[in-house]
């Protein structure tokens, strides 16, 4: 590391994870710096949920070194990360179900408000304050998220497009300072898709830096600074949307078997 | 150290265990294969010993045909159970199926208590007044009789999980019941015959234990219990756990009641496990990624 | 309005109960129903709140019941430290064993809970020098009221025991507008979610678990103060069975639900007296039949009917 350079929000070195003999993810580093939307793709079976699930720390690395704003955080659990500042989303959509959309927001709140059971019990200042706050920013996420409409149904009676927003929702309301999304965009239509990339643009916006992992190559393209490609558990290129669709490997191993698709 | 005792110990901790075998086995094929809890398992081991005795002084028939009369009809319950209790639960969440399987034995105990009374039966085995020494070890041919049928029997399920279709099938179910149904499975066959093999298990422990204990209508939880704590140690869902599983309770029980106190003998089996489950908190054949 | 008012009044009744009747009968089902009540809301906290299924909490019950017994009769303690120190022996029970089961979620849990139970239910019956094994512990002194003298009378009795379901049942009410309570629910609905928020899911099982068991335990106090006698049954399987029945039936992860479920369970077993041992069987038909039809208790009937007036509430989604 050069010493000019500002120090990363997250980095990565020589992150590896093996699966009995089969090494899903090969000495990959990485770095996101304060205000970036990073995009981590690659075809299947690239390592990038893999990559992911160590960041976001639910799965322990084989080895390598993971960095949060300097701090060693290779070992630490999710919940100690999540304390640290740094928020997720899931794959398979992930919410309170039996919540309604408003209280999975004011859950979300855990890390940073909310008096504990004595001063709601006796109902003190202090609580009363803290709620009021949580409402604050439970009202203001949901307008941010377009679900304001919805909070008082319960989660698992959104839609699929309203859930997957409301996951953003959740993390967000933990006030993070790296948002990790896993395949925001998955299973959402064109339109669907818009408004999500709409959000995450809006995110950057509230000082929230994005690490991104997505399937879908017009979300990719259209809302990342700047894009790492994996490929069988190694990176073979990185830079801004256009480098990297202009990359021969990346073409090679991706992009072109994506529009083959298309 | 008087081997002698020694051995007799662990002769009868090797018999208990292999009743503890034979409840946990089917227990564990069940969760296996249906994800499901099954708190009336005891239940069939009840049954088992009074179906055998009803058998016997209601048809007149003798103690091996009534075994195997008590066994098939229990074995066949499976398939009303099945039908009428899990089949039409198997998309519910895990606590309603624990829960009614809950309602279940408590229906079947109490029913029981009002159709056989409280007061315990004796069942009338030939074989339980006569022994066989084996050196200085000294056992009742019941006894043999319960270790020998449940090794026969345990091997043959082995063998039909390992080496049959139906086997293969209920692995490929055990494994991801999505994809077995994919590629051809019949889940509801698969789901009934595992009933009936787990319901016959514990009704044939109950027809061969009966003999050698009392029989009462609450025997059932005591079963149950010994077949979760079994189910536990080694791992919920594992054929060869509950084996080890069970045959370790058996002979800690018996060396524990031998020479520590016969009444703290279950409180130091449990111990045990929890020791182990500290240990391994997914029992000693169970795996971690559930 | 009307809805704020509604718990003060439902309060304000329950706590004059037993002011309605002469009857010392009467007095004595109130004051049962109300200790089920304070043990089925402490139950409440694990099965509705944390989403666990626990079979053993009859034990800390027991284990309740017997230390404050031996705590008051061996040395002679006041009676209102012995029930502290019954919270505090149950709590203590059910750190150990919350530590070592807790780490194990879901059906395993739920029978590791029942493995602890039975084997605090099978000490308790051979500890003949300090249970007094099977034939349990009768002449438990009662609860003297300083200035008033002992309360031998039911109705009076039933003042201590709704003071406790009331206070709990609120504090209940209150956790859950609390971060504490909001990660109680987080961790049932959805623990990998919880942890990605910085919840800690196996403290936060913790904490619920060893705050039940502290009630549960003081409970256990008040019943062995209040009937004056106790056996090992009060563990037994029978026992724990008839909690999980309290709890469901009346509507997990509620406040109502379980003083439901007591009231329900403490009057069935009185009407049903006559017929024997066929109460057992209407009890376990009761305990199927409403876990397969009204999975989420009683209380849910209502609910339905009140949202359905609702127009922002939409229909459920197909799966």
């Amino acid at each position: 590391m050069t010493g000019a350079a500002p120090l990363p929000l997250i980095e990565a070195v020589d992150l590896t994870r093996a699966f009995g003999g089969l090494v899903a993810v090969n000495k990959v580093s990485l770095a996101v710096h304060t205000g970036e939307i990073v995009g981590l793709i690659g075809p299947n079976g690239a390592g990038k949920t893999t990559m992911f699930n160590m960041l976001a720390g639910s799965l322990a690395p084989s080895a390598g070194t993971i960095a949060f704003e300097g701090r060693d955080v290779t070992r630490a659990p999710a919940h100690e990360r999540a304390r640290l500042g740094i928020a997720r989303t899931f794959q398979i959509t992930s919410v309170f179900p039996m919540l309604t959309t408003r209280d999975n927001i004011r859950t979300a709140t855990y890390r940073t408000r909310g008096a504990g059971w004595l001063a709601s019990t006796f109902r003190t200042a202090a609580w009363r304050r803290d709620e009021a706050a949580i409402d604050a920013v439970a009202d203001e996420v949901l307008a941010f998220c377009d679900l304001a409409a919805q909070a008082d149904i319960r989660a698992d009676a959104l839609s699929y497009g309203e859930q997957r927003r409301l996951e953003v929702a959740i993390a967000l309301a933990a006030a993070p300072r790296l948002l990790l999304l896993d395949e925001p965009a998955a299973g959402l239509n064109p339109e669907e898709g818009q408004r999500l990339v709409g959000i995450i643009r809006k995110v950057r916006d509230r000082g929230v830096t994005v690490l991104l992992v997505e399937h879908h190559m017009r979300v990719v393209m259209g809302v990342c600074d700047r894009i790492v490609v994996l490929d069988h558990g190694a990176r073979i290129a990185e830079g801004t949307p256009q480098e990297v669709a202009g990359n021969a490997d990346v073409v090679r191993v991706y992009l072109g078997r994506e529009q083959a698709h298309a | 150290m008087d081997w002698t005792l020694l051995g007799q110990q662990l002769a009868n901790g090797v018999v208990n265990g292999m009743n503890y075998v034979l409840i946990s086995t089917g227990l564990t094929l069940v969760f296996g294969v249906l994800r499901v809890i099954n708190f009336a398992h005891g239940e069939f081991y009840m049954l088992g010993a009074f179906l055998t005795y009803f058998a016997m002084s209601a048809l007149g028939i003798g103690y091996l045909p009534a075994v195997l009369l008590a066994t098939v009809a229990v074995g066949a319950l499976g398939i009303l159970v099945n039908r009428l209790f899990f089949w039409p639960l198997r998309k519910e969440h895990e606590f309603t199926v624990l829960l009614s399987s809950l309602g279940l034995a408590l229906l079947v105990t109490h029913g029981a208590e009002l159709g056989f009374g409280h007061d315990p039966k004796y069942l009338n085995s030939p074989f339980t007044d006569d022994i066989l020494e084996v050196g200085t070890i000294v056992l009742t041919q019941q006894r043999v009789l319960i270790f020998a049928a449940a090794v026969l029997v345990l091997a043959a399920t082995y063998a039909a999980i390992r080496w049959t279709t139906f086997g293969r099938m209920m692995r490929a179910t055990a494994q991801n019941p999505e994809g077995a149904a994919l590629t051809g499975v019949d889940i509801r066959f698969v789901h009934t015959i595992t009933f009936v093999l787990a319901c016959g298990l514990a009704g044939l422990a109950g027809a061969l234990v009966g003999p050698v204990a009392m029989i009462f209508p609450t025997v059932g939880s005591w079963a149950v219990l010994k077949g979760f704590i079994v189910v536990i140690l080694g791992g919920l869902g594992s054929v060869p756990g509950a084996l080890v599983g069970g045959l370790t309770l058996g002979v800690v029980e018996a060396l524990a009641g031998g020479y520590v106190s016969l009444g703290f003998m279950e409180a130091i089996g449990y111990a045990i496990i929890i020791l182990v489950l500290l240990w391994r908190p997914q029992g000693l054949f169970g795996s971690v990624a559930r | 309005m009307i809805r704020k008012a509604l718990p003060f009044a439902a309060a304000l009744v329950l706590a004059l109960l037993p002011l309605g009747t002469q009857s010392t009968y009467l007095h004595h089902v109130m004051v049962l129903w109300m200790l089920y009540a304070l043990l089925a809301l402490s139950l409440n906290v694990i099965i509705g709140y944390l989403g666990e299924l626990s079979f053993g909490h009859a034990a800390f019950f027991g284990l309740g019941a017997y230390a404050s017994a031996i705590l008051t009769m061996q040395t002679g303690v006041p009676v209102w430290l012995a029930l502290i120190a019954a919270g505090l022996v149950a709590g203590l029970f059910g750190f150990v064993i919350g530590y070592v089961s807790l780490r194990i979620v879901g059906p395993q849990f739920a029978i590791l809970t029942l493995g602890f139970g039975s084997i605090i239910y099978t000490v308790t019956n051979y500890w003949d020098d300090l249970t007094r094994g099977p034939m349990g512990i009768n002449n438990i002194p009662p609860v003297t009221v300083p200035g008033v003298g002992p309360l031998g009378e039911a109705r009076d009795y039933y003042f201590v025991v709704v003071a406790c379901v009331l206070a709990f049942a609120y504090a209940c009410h209150a956790l859950m507008r609390s971060r504490t309570g909001r990660a109680f629910l987080a961790v049932r609905e959805n623990a990998p979610l919880a942890a990605s928020l910085g919840i800690d899911v196996f403290r936060t099982k913790l904490l619920g678990f060893v705050a039940a068991t502290v009630v549960a335990g003081i409970a256990g106090g008040l019943y062995a103060h209040y009937l004056r006698v106790i056996t090992p049954e009060l563990m037994s399987l029978q026992y724990m069975a008839a909690l999980i029945i309290m709890v469901v039936v009346g509507g997990r992860g509620t406040v109502v639900g379980p003083i439901l479920g007591a009231l329900i369970y403490v009057v069935l077993l009185e009407v049903l007296r006559a017929f024997g041992p066929l109460r057992l069987i209407v009890f376990a038909a009761l305990l199927t039949g409403s876990v397969i039809f009204v999975p989420h208790g009683l209380v849910s009937l209502w609910r339905p009917w009140r949202r359905r007036a609702d127009p922002a509430i939409r229909p459920e989604p197909a799966p």
